[in-house]
């Protein structure tokens, strides 16, 4: 008969589901934007990327040993440094000093997460808030573009006025600032459409391959890893802003689909702005959320200084994310119960 | 139209809700099997809500099998019904799944006691109008009668028509969509006839004009066969089985009547707030037998099922007959350690004593292997909430799971209640779904108990 009977709270079966197996789906969606960063920039990828992970997760390892955690190693099973650590680097230039690149995964993991608690307790994104850290401290390095291994340096470059320089190559976001500047230009840059869509261009790391990102991100949709809310809004408030724009003076505003390609936008979109920690829990708020960051980072692009916003406009719907979650209170299946 | 192809699949249904394995194939075809009564059966005194029944029997007198040994004044309340006959050995504590220790009536079977089968004697020729709604509600309560399908409620109290809460609709639940069990599936296919004369006679008692008989669409034997034999009764014109989507917890009757009237209980509130009764295929079964037969609740359908039971199937067991018995007569387990279940994996309670006597709620007892629970969210680390939202995205009462479970955590009481603590059905989807291995449904029911202690240390 029985011997050892087990006692527990319902429900006694579960979905085989962990936070590891969420983060290594986060991972496989971000391997083809490693596989086209490697492709474009060759040994860069391959130097940065492990720098940033590695780093990343000795930073938590670090962290936890100064906590005086029972077992320090405990927390790096989650994954969840390493996933920082990727997309830390694929928002990085490629042709970033490994110092600089250590100092930031560091910075991202140990204020941007392990001060506030650890996993699950962080107000920021941490990758965000290394990347943020590294464009205050070193602003040179940071708009270094190294141009993708595949181009020919010798050709002349695909905009006319870009003086050729032998290794570097400005983005199509920092175009679209001279064109809205200038108050001309934007069709040059739409043309560069195709390369931004493939990733034949400048720019950050992971960031170029508007394809190998989409493929990705379409990946974790699908496995339900993420849900489409926050991708969907902050796409449509994206095109509905580029578009308002283009509309006003196609010279100096590039069109929606060219933003959409270009800069950290769709990295942000599938893998950032749905880092569950950092974004708000219901429906209503992740629509709130992405709206949000779609606006914020248009804003940015088309009236303010900086070529490309999205990271500041993580960064601070980030920093509202308590405050929609307190405004998106559910109401309960029955109503309010009259008590 | 009348040859029209039934419809077995089922469009309606509620927001929210999960999918875990079904498990069903255990039992599904194994018929409804009486067992014969054992040496000693444990009548429990509290099996419903509401007042606990006061024994009517001493220790050391002889009783019936059907006797009533146990009642109260009370309007919530259920007698109880020795299932054998036998002497009272004595009146003494007992394991109860929800209570901890209760008050149990001990009865020692006499060596001649004949089996009880299933009521054999429903065909399609019910006339409901021989009976008064009266005489139903009577016959209801002095039979026992509650909610079989987990909750327990007296019967009689649902059914009786209540001039400030006039009920217009019954829903019939057939849904079962608990893991596991299919007592209420064997029911369907094999006492047709005896829950559609339940249901009419349910509908003329509560005087209600429209019924529906909720089914999974996962059973599309029973959605047949139900509507099969609901052709050829008289007068069911306003019958309609409706099948309903497969999800759980489709079967609770909040989302059932969500399901199939789109209609929401309010928080806090009870079905006849909006014109319903729900009533459980069991339950309707054993008005009709209570009705026609005059013959009390001592029995019900019990699943005994998991894969640690050597032989599971589904049983027609003696109210009071202990878990261990029921197991021993399934020819034990094949495993030393395992997890013994009253009702199903999702919500059902875990028990530690074997002694544990089966009730008139008691719808499965499910013994799982060692290695489902050392899959199970208990046994393994739990780790930091990740706000993933997957616990709001399936609460089908659109709670904040994560929240409430946390408030409780800290001892935020008020934040817990803020949000709508005791709106919680406890359906234990969030804490099935969470990748965070939070038992988020028992950090709940902890924060209900808490609560309810708050409350009477300082009443208002
Ligand atoms: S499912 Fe678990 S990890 Fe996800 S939000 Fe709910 S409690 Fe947190
Ligand atoms: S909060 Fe309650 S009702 Fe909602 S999923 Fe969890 S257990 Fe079910």
């Amino acid at each position: 008969m029985l011997k050892n009977i087990t006692v527990s709270c319902a429900p006694h079966i579960s979905q085989p589901l962990s936070t590891r197996r969420v983060m290594v789906d986060v991972i496989i969606g971000l391997v083809p934007a490693i596989v086209a960063a490697g492709y474009y920039f060759r040994i860069y990828a391959l130097i940065l990327i492990p720098t940033c992970v590695i780093s990343a997760v000795a930073t938590e390892w670090l962290c936890n040993l100064i906590r005086k955690k029972p077992n320090p190693l405990e927390s790096l099973g989650d994954f969840s440094a390493v996933v920082t650590g990727i997309i830390l680097a694929l928002s990085l230039p490629p042709g970033l000093p490994i110092w600089t690149a250590v100092i930031g995964s560091a910075f991202a993991i140990a204020v941007g997460k392990m001060v506030f608690g650890g996993l699950g307790a962080n107000i920021f994104n941490p990758a965000m808030v290394g990347r943020a850290f590294l464009t205050a401290c070193f602003g040179v390095l940071m708009t270094t573009w190294t141009v993708p291994a595949t181009i020919d340096t010798t050709m002349p470059k695909i905009a006319a006025d870009n003086k050729v320089h032998a290794r570097t190559q400005a983005t199509p976001l920092a175009w679209s600032k001279q064109a809205i500047k200038t108050k001309k230009g934007a069709h040059a840059v739409n043309a560069q459409f195709k390369s931004t869509f493939t990733g034949e261009i400048g720019g950050c790391l992971g960031e170029t391959s508007a394809l190998a990102l989409f493929i990705g991100g379409l990946y974790l949709i699908v496995k339900r890893t993420i849900n489409p809310h926050i991708p969907l809004a902050v796409l449509i408030s994206t095109v509905v802003f580029a578009n308002i724009g283009s509309m006003i003076n196609p010279n100096a505003y590039i069109r929606p689909m060219s933003h959409l390609c270009s800069g950290g936008m769709l990295l942000c979109v599938f893998f950032i702005a749905t880092d569950p920690v950092t974004a708000p829990l219901t429906i209503k708020g992740m629509w709130i959320f992405g709206i949000g960051v779609g606006t914020i980072t248009m804003l940015i692009r088309i009236v303010g200084e900086y070529p490309e916003g999205v990271m500041y406009a993580i960064l601070l719907m980030n920093a509202v994310t308590p405050l929609i979650d307190r405004f998106c209170k559910l109401v309960p299946a029955g109503g309010e119960p009259n008590v | 139209m009348l040859n029209m192809k039934i419809n077995t699949k089922g469009r309606f249904t509620f927001p929210g809700g999960t999918h875990p394995p079904q498990s069903k194939d255990l039992t599904a075809e194994s018929k409804i099997q009486p067992v014969p009564v054992g040496k000693q059966v444990a009548v429990m005194l509290s099996q419903h809500i509401g007042a606990v029944c006061q024994p009517l029997v001493r220790q050391g007198n002889m009783v019936q099998a059907g006797q009533k040994i146990g009642d109260c004044d009370a309007f919530v309340c259920a007698p109880v019904h020795s299932p054998i006959t036998g002497k009272v050995k004595e009146i003494a504590l007992r394991s109860h799944a929800v209570l901890g220790r209760s008050l149990a009536i001990v009865i020692d079977a006499y060596a001649y006691n004949p089996t009880k089968r299933p009521c054999p004697g429903f065909k399609d020729d019910l006339d409901e109008n021989n009976y008064s709604a009266e005489q139903i509600c009577n016959a209801v309560r002095q039979a026992g009668i509650v909610g079989m399908g987990g909750a327990g409620f007296p019967t009689r109290v649902k059914i009786e028509p209540n001039p400030r809460l006039p009920k217009e609709t019954l829903i019939i639940n057939g849904c079962e969509c608990e893991p596991y069990i299919t007592s209420d599936y064997r029911i369907m296919l094999e006492w047709t006839n005896q829950i559609i004369a339940g249901t009419k006679l349910a509908r003329k008692a509560s005087g209600c004009s429209k019924v529906f008989i909720g089914i999974e669409d996962n059973k599309p034997e029973a959605i047949e066969v139900m509507n099969t034999a609901l052709k050829t009764h008289a007068n069911n014109d306003d019958i309609k089985v409706v099948p309903v989507r497969t999800k759980y917890p489709q079967g609770g009757e909040r989302q059932l009547i969500k399901a199939i009237l789109k209609k929401d209980v309010p928080t806090g509130g009870i079905p006849p707030m909006i014109g319903v009764v729900a009533l459980n295929v069991a339950t309707v079964a054993a008005i009709a037998e209570a009705v026609v037969f005059d013959s009390p609740l001592t029995h019900r359908v019990v699943t005994v099922t998991g894969e640690a039971i050597a032989n599971p199937g589904n049983f027609y067991v003696p109210i009071g007959t202990s878990v261990e018995e029921l197991i021993e007569f399934c020819g034990g387990v094949t495993q030393k350690s395992a997890k013994v279940i009253l009702g199903g994996p999702m919500m059902g309670i875990a028990i530690a004593d074997l002694k544990t006597p089966i009730t008139k709620t008691t719808n499965a007892v499910t013994v799982l292997t060692k290695k489902q629970i050392g899959r199970a969210k208990f046994a393994r680390r739990q780790t930091p909430c990740i706000r993933c939202g997957r616990c709001l995205e399936v609460c089908p009462e659109n709670l904040n799971p994560t929240k409430i479970a946390h408030a409780v955590k800290n001892n935020l009481l008020d934040v817990a209640e803020n949000y709508y603590i005791s709106g919680c059905m406890e359906c234990g989807c969030c804490s099935y779904v969470c990748p965070a291995n939070i038992e988020l449904t028992g950090y709940i029911k902890t924060g209900k108990i808490f609560l309810a202690e708050q409350k009477k240390k300082k009443p208002e």
